[in-house]
């Protein structure tokens, strides 16, 4: 309970935080690395897609992505804070009940998270507990082929999300492996929402007035889940994974929803920026950003 | 920590509860794609008043004829008689073997215009074309343009062409008979044209919300001519419509007669003067309704189409297109000759 206590008091105080110093009394001494964790995927898997400004029907079938994520700890408390930076490209293509009809989605986003985390919590030596603010950018299209004047419905947020993780440190074999679960949900900000019936040609013409609407849990919904296991094969880490994002927005009467399930597979590689020429110290403390 | 822990859990099923929005299904049967057709018209249509449409008492009519249907086809039938009440030529349900629209806004009309007629003892098939638009002189030293539809694009280098080989003629005649519509962006390249300043040319509304009379404020669309532009100021205009003259063609008349130098010629225009959305039903069939109304410059509502100027109401018989003549184009004729430079 004392754990959970502080998880939620560092999660209230991060959010505030704009530095802290640093509180190990050997980082005089020894040289501190960071290793950078940068992580290159693909997603593939299902789509389920709704739009009442497009049609009232439900479409569905698949989802594809391209995904970026790097992860460092951060300088000024190594061992605590720890940010990512994630970005990701989705492409989805469903079909109606029909299949006469074809809606798409591309989407693009961007997110930045530090986060607070605890080691060996309950003296668990393996499993590894973290919280944090965030910030996403997020915007794309939905396209919906069938349609004249009212063809596409486009997205656009930015929210501050609450971010949470955890992760486990164990061996398959001889083979270290890292179970990962994160989870993001945003709590507020602010998207694009035109009026019920607002045609794009009137915002167009320049009518732009409510198209920025601030969110919050009961008009923005959305809650990504991931989980990974990362095989660490020497220099490479091979990520296997699966990605749950769901998004549902009402505003105006407009309901909007997409959820998404995919497989997810990623090469990571984790790395040190040292200047030309230098080396780390025999001596240097590396503090990884997840192992 | 027990209670700790369901407090986790109701707190975390309250923000599911929160961010659950519903979507009202139907069900893929015949009366599910007949409930869904009328409640998007219910929830969508812009012009129950101006059609002085009881949509609950059509709901009451028709709801047990849908009941009575054996095949998809006798549904259809069914459905598109529903969508006739609403006398709108931008309501269409399409099917895989089918497409409804609602014709008598037109047919129960005289056409008013022949294409032959125009082209053999007008033009002589002596004309020049860019895209959608003819051009030509006439014998008495009058410009002619007609704009068959405004389905592609216009633009600015073309409008220039158009005005720069008819500028020195008396005065111009633009006909917009039997022009079906198509893309508004079409109007201000060529409306301007026509404006002495910045000049409001109409103002459009959207639903709001769900109910009959739930509308945005109107959004007023000014158009302004630009100095570097080919301009027609001074002399006169005879704009040529008939009932055929529709959607985005009705509101170029609307917009065009509020120019001090144009004059409307012809018979009413057909309408259309709501901008159309798509939907679709269970069964795949798409659904095209009215849905943001565009009023003059003057805020009347142009879904009932635009009148010609009074003293120019002209029709044309059978007799007239058997005799090769056109009555609305020789009355902008005698027009312009009367009032032209």
């Amino acid at each position: 309970m004392h754990i959970i206590r502080k998880i939620i008091a560092a999660f209230c105080l991060s959010a505030f935080v704009v530095s802290a110093p640093a509180q190990n009394a050997d980082s005089a001494a020894v040289e501190t690395v960071r290793p950078v964790l940068s992580a290159y995927g693909v997603e593939a898997g299902s789509a389920h897609l709704a739009d009442t400004y497009l049609t009232p029907l439900h479409y569905n079938g698949w989802h594809t992505a391209l995904t970026y994520e790097r992860m460092q700890a951060m300088g000024f408390a190594p061992e605590n804070w720890v940010m990512q930076l994630s970005a990701r490209i989705s492409f989805d293509g469903t079909q109606n009940r029909a299949r006469n009809a074809d809606m798409y989605n591309l989407e693009a986003e961007g997110a930045w998270t530090m986060m607070r985390r605890w080691r060996n919590p309950w003296n668990l030596s393996s499993l590894t507990l973290a919280v944090g603010p965030g910030t996403s950018l997020r915007g794309g299209c939905l396209y919906l082929s069938r349609n004249g004047n009212n063809p596409a419905s486009a997205k656009g947020a930015w929210t501050v999300n609450a971010h949470a993780m955890a992760a486990y440190n164990l061996r398959l074999g001889r083979l270290p492996v890292t179970l990962r679960y994160e989870a993001m949900l945003p709590v507020t900000g602010a998207f694009f929402a035109p009026e019920y019936g607002q045609l794009y040609y009137e915002i167009w013409l320049g009518e732009r007035k409510g198209l920025c609407q601030a969110a919050w849990f009961g008009n923005y919904f959305r809650l990504v889940n991931h989980v990974t296991a990362d095989l660490r094969l020497g220099s490479t880490t091979l990520r296997l994974g699966y990605h749950n994002d769901i998004i549902s927005t009402k505003v105006h009467d407009i309901v909007s929803r997409r959820t998404t399930h995919a497989f997810s597979l990623a090469i990571v590689t984790e790395w040190i920026s040292l200047d030309r020429g230098r080396r780390a110290a025999a001596d240097a403390r590396f503090i990884s950003a997840l192992y | 920590m027990k209670k700790s822990l369901t407090a986790l859990a109701a707190a975390i099923c309250l923000l599911f509860a929160a961010g659950c929005h519903e979507i009202e299904e139907y069900p893929n049967t015949y009366m599910g794609n007949f409930d869904q057709l009328w409640q998007l018209f219910d929830e969508h249509y812009c012009f129950f008043e101006e059609k002085g449409v009881d949509w609950d008492s059509i709901y009451a009519q028709y709801r047990p004829r849908a009941l009575n249907c054996r095949s998809t086809q006798e549904l259809f039938g069914v459905c598109s008689d529903m969508l006739s009440e609403l006398r709108d030529g931008h309501v269409n349900l399409s099917s895989w073997f089918n497409t409804f629209y609602y014709r008598a806004w037109w047919s129960d009309y005289p056409q008013n215009f022949n294409e032959r007629v125009l082209q053999e003892n007008y033009l002589y098939f002596n004309y020049d074309q860019l895209g959608p638009i003819t051009f030509a002189i006439l014998p008495s030293n009058i410009g002619y343009i007609r704009i068959s539809s405004f389905d592609s694009g216009i633009g600015e280098g073309n409008m220039n062409a158009i005005l720069a080989k008819l500028i020195r003629t008396r005065g111009l005649i633009i006909d917009i008979r039997d022009n079906g519509g198509g893309s508004m962006t079409n109007i201000e390249t060529i409306a301007r044209r026509f404006m002495h300043g910045r000049t409001l040319a109409y103002s459009i509304r959207h639903k709001d919300g769900k109910g009959h009379n739930d509308f945005s404020e109107p959004y007023d669309v000014y158009f302004e001519p630009q100095a570097d532009f080919l301009l027609w100021l001074n002399k006169p205009v005879a704009l040529l419509t008939n009932r055929s003259t529709f959607s985005a063609a009705n509101v170029f008349a609307a917009v065009l007669k509020e120019c001090p130098q144009v004059t409307v010629i012809g018979a009413r225009t057909g309408g259309g003067g709501g901008m159309p959305l798509s939907y679709e039903l269970p069964f795949g069939w798409g659904v095209r309704m009215s849905a943001a109304p565009i009023h003059d410059a003057r805020g009347n509502c142009i879904e009932n189409g635009v009148d010609p100027t009074p003293g120019y109401e002209v029709n044309f018989t059978d007799e007239d297109s058997a005799a090769g003549r056109d009555p609305i184009l020789d009355t902008a004729v005698n027009f312009i000759e009367t009032n032209g430079f």
